[in-house]
């Protein structure tokens, strides 16, 4: 499927719900992006006025998600899509599930920034946080990148780099263990530090499924839950 | 009709009437016609088909056009395509010499269309925002860059608009973005690095921030022993004025430091956290608070609406008291201070408005500077600090408000503070009891 495939309808409304449908997604996926810059950030800076803003401001994702999902059944039910096109509502269908949660993890991020920064802060002012709050951000902005330009191979660089995330995600935890033994006391806010890693790191997981689905819009075929050699030949057949 | 042409049509009739008079010799008038007809179809035909494949195969050398005709058509066709070749190279040149410079600008420039969608962008934009240039070519803008700001940005109709935001590629860079119209229907995005501003601004607020507190201590210092030795009743008697006089300046400077740590901490929060106040009972208070005998103008109150306003109670206080003070000062003692609180569907307003001197229409835009004063040497003896308007200015937008600065010399001025009605909650109603 191609970009200007989605352009190539008989009915020119179909191609305006088609097209509407797409780009209300990727506002979507651009506000979850803004969330959660802003949730990083307000762990980074220790700024707990902003980590509360994002708790606050996530019912704006969900009532997307909401608005998103309704006109997906309603695209569904009138115009009755096939092919390409039913592919692109089931995958936005999903997406949109991806976001939302996605969504909710930089909620629970903004939260505990809040909690973390009426706490002592350690040197590194959570460094470790930082480098991985920044490469699931560039997930997610690749995932929808992917998405916005139906570009496979981009989809499967993001694939790939949830491994690297995982990684990194269980330095963070040993190395929050080692904290905690020596320092009994400082339990409390180690753990605060644990979630906030492991909310990133389900992120990572949410944005990888996204890029899953960009490939089944793109090329049909169901590569979830493979590994990642065998989803190259999967796809490369 | 040219001369070849004129030629052409001469030879053509020569040729077949030659070819009837030959047949007339015999008898045969129209044989002879009938046969000269058919000869010169023939040589066209011929002609044509080897032209057309001259044409095709570019190769005019096999070409047998002799001088008549096919050789103008020839000539003249030659030459109108080597023309559009040389013209084809110059525009191309020139399409990359205007490349070349769109690339070397430091900004990011993309071409918009009617519905947001990318036309062209240039080097810049690919480096700042990771816009690909082919692959996004007919993509929206804003399904590139997802910002939430940036469709702000592009739903705003008046291009006055311009947003700030984190660049998507470069890690820690910081871009601004604005649009402006292009030819018909078109826009042209343009964004700018603006990190080492943002840094440069940072950098100048950490410095007045750490200046006034360091500043505060000493003056605490000096302030008190000034009080106690105002106080003491053995000082020589030709002390007694330098030392008035050094009390009453150090407690001017720790105004002022205590408006620069305001400044500073306005400057670096971001949005403010809210809560409703009640307008009604705050400017009651600080009407009672402000009200004094005989000798300044009158304070009159216009409360034409209930509404309350989602905001920090002690930074719109200090709204208030800066406009009220401001005006009090400027205006007469036999004139009057109006304090206004009005509600519409468009927001609330909350507006200050003397019957003073009024200021030049000139000053108004810089009334905001930091200590910027209209009249020099006589607001400093009436003790003013020169930062009250620029705090306003920094709560109002910390509660999405805007200043409006009106004014007639001679007559009065006004300052008025919009609020957006996302910031008004129409309190409930009272219940008696």
């Amino acid at each position: 499927m191609e970009a200007s495939d989605l352009n190539d309808h008989i009915s020119r409304r179909f191609n305006k719900d088609i097209e509407d449908l797409r780009n209300s997604v990727l506002a979507m996926g651009g506000l979850v992006e803004s969330q959660l810059s802003k949730a990083i950030a307000a762990i980074v800076s220790g700024d707990s006025e902003l980590g509360l803003r994002v708790a606050r401001d996530d019912y704006k994702v969900n009532n997307l998600e909401v608005q998103i999902d309704e006109e997906c059944s309603r695209v569904l039910a009138t115009r009755a899509p096939a092919a390409g096109d039913l592919r692109l509502i089931v995958a936005i269908i999903k997406t949109i599930t991806d976001l939302e949660r996605i969504g909710d993890e930089a909620e629970k991020i903004g939260f505990l920034a809040s909690k973390l920064a009426a706490m002592d802060r350690p040197a590194d002012s959570y460094r470790e946080l930082k480098t991985l709050g920044n490469h699931v951000l560039h997930m997610l902005r690749d995932a929808m990148n992917a998405f916005a330009r139906l570009d496979v191979e981009e989809a499967f660089e993001t694939v790939r780099e949830d491994e690297r995330v995982d990684d990194e995600y269980e330095a963070i935890q040993r190395q929050c263990i080692t904290f905690m033994m020596e320092d009994p006391r400082s339990i409390k806010r180690v753990m605060n530090v644990t979630w906030t890693a492991r909310s990133l790191e389900r992120i990572g997981d949410h944005a990888k499924n996204i890029c899953e689905y960009v490939i089944y819009m793109v090329q049909g075929k169901d590569v979830r839950h493979t590994d990642i050699s065998e989803t190259v030949d999967l796809v490369s057949d | 009709m040219s001369v070849a042409a004129r030629k052409f049509l001469f030879g053509t009739a020569l040729f077949l009437g030659a070819g009837t008079a030959v047949g007339w010799v015999y008898g045969q008038a129209m044989n002879g016609l009938l046969v000269a007809v058919l000869l010169t179809l023939i040589w066209q035909i011929r002609q044509l088909l080897s032209f057309e494949r001259a044409v095709r195969t570019d190769n005019f050398d096999d070409f047998r056009h002799g001088e008549g005709i096919w050789e103008q058509i020839v000539a003249r066709f030659r030459f109108e395509r080597s023309r559009a070749i040389r013209r084809k190279g110059d525009y191309r040149r020139l399409l990359k010499e205007i490349r070349k410079s769109t690339d070397a600008m430091p900004d990011g420039a993309v071409i918009l269309d009617a519905n947001n969608e990318i036309v062209l962008c240039n080097r810049a934009a690919k480096t700042l925002a990771g816009l690909k240039r082919k692959k996004d070519r007919g993509q929206r803008i804003d399904n590139i860059l997802r910002d939430p700001l940036i469709s702000q940005l592009l739903g705003d109709s008046n291009f006055d608009q311009t947003v700030e935001f984190p660049s998507p590629v470069a890690e820690g860079r910081w871009l601004h973005g604005r649009v402006v119209p292009y030819g018909a229907e078109q826009k042209l995005l343009m964004l700018r690095d603006i990190t080492e501003r943002r840094q440069l601004n940072k950098m100048r607020r950490d410095f007045a921030a750490n200046a006034s507190h360091e500043l505060r201590s000493p003056l605490t210092v000096i302030s008190g022993y000034l009080d106690s030795l105002a106080d003491d009743e053995e000082m020589p008697a030709t002390w007694e004025t330098p030392v008035r006089q050094m009390q009453a300046q150090s407690h001017r400077m720790q105004r002022i430091v205590t408006d620069l740590l305001e400044l500073s901490r306005l400057e670096s929060a971001g949005t403010a956290t809210s809560a409703a106040i009640d307008m009604v009972r705050l400017l009651e208070r600080i009407r009672s608070d402000y009200e004094s005998p005989a000798n300044e103008a009158r304070i009159i109150l216009n409360l034409q609406s209930a509404v309350e306003l989602l905001g920090v109670e002690s930074e719109i206080e200090s709204v208030v008291v800066n406009l009220l003070s401001n005006a009090m000062r400027y205006t007469p003692r036999e004139g009057e201070v109006t304090i206004t609180w009005v509600s519409s569907p468009d927001g609330a307003d909350l507006s200050v408005s003397d019957t003073g001197d009024g200021i030049d229409a000139e000053l108004i835009p810089r009334l905001t500077e930091r200590f910027f004063r209209v009249d020099r040497g006589r607001s400093r003896d009436d003790g003013g600090v020169g930062l009250g308007l620029a705090i306003v200015k920094h709560v109002l937008a910390r509660h999405d408000a805007l200043l409006r600065i009106t004014s007639e010399p001679g007559a009065g001025s006004e300052f008025c503070c919009h609020f957006p009605p996302e910031r008004v909650v129409v309190a409930p109603p009272l219940t008696l009891s």
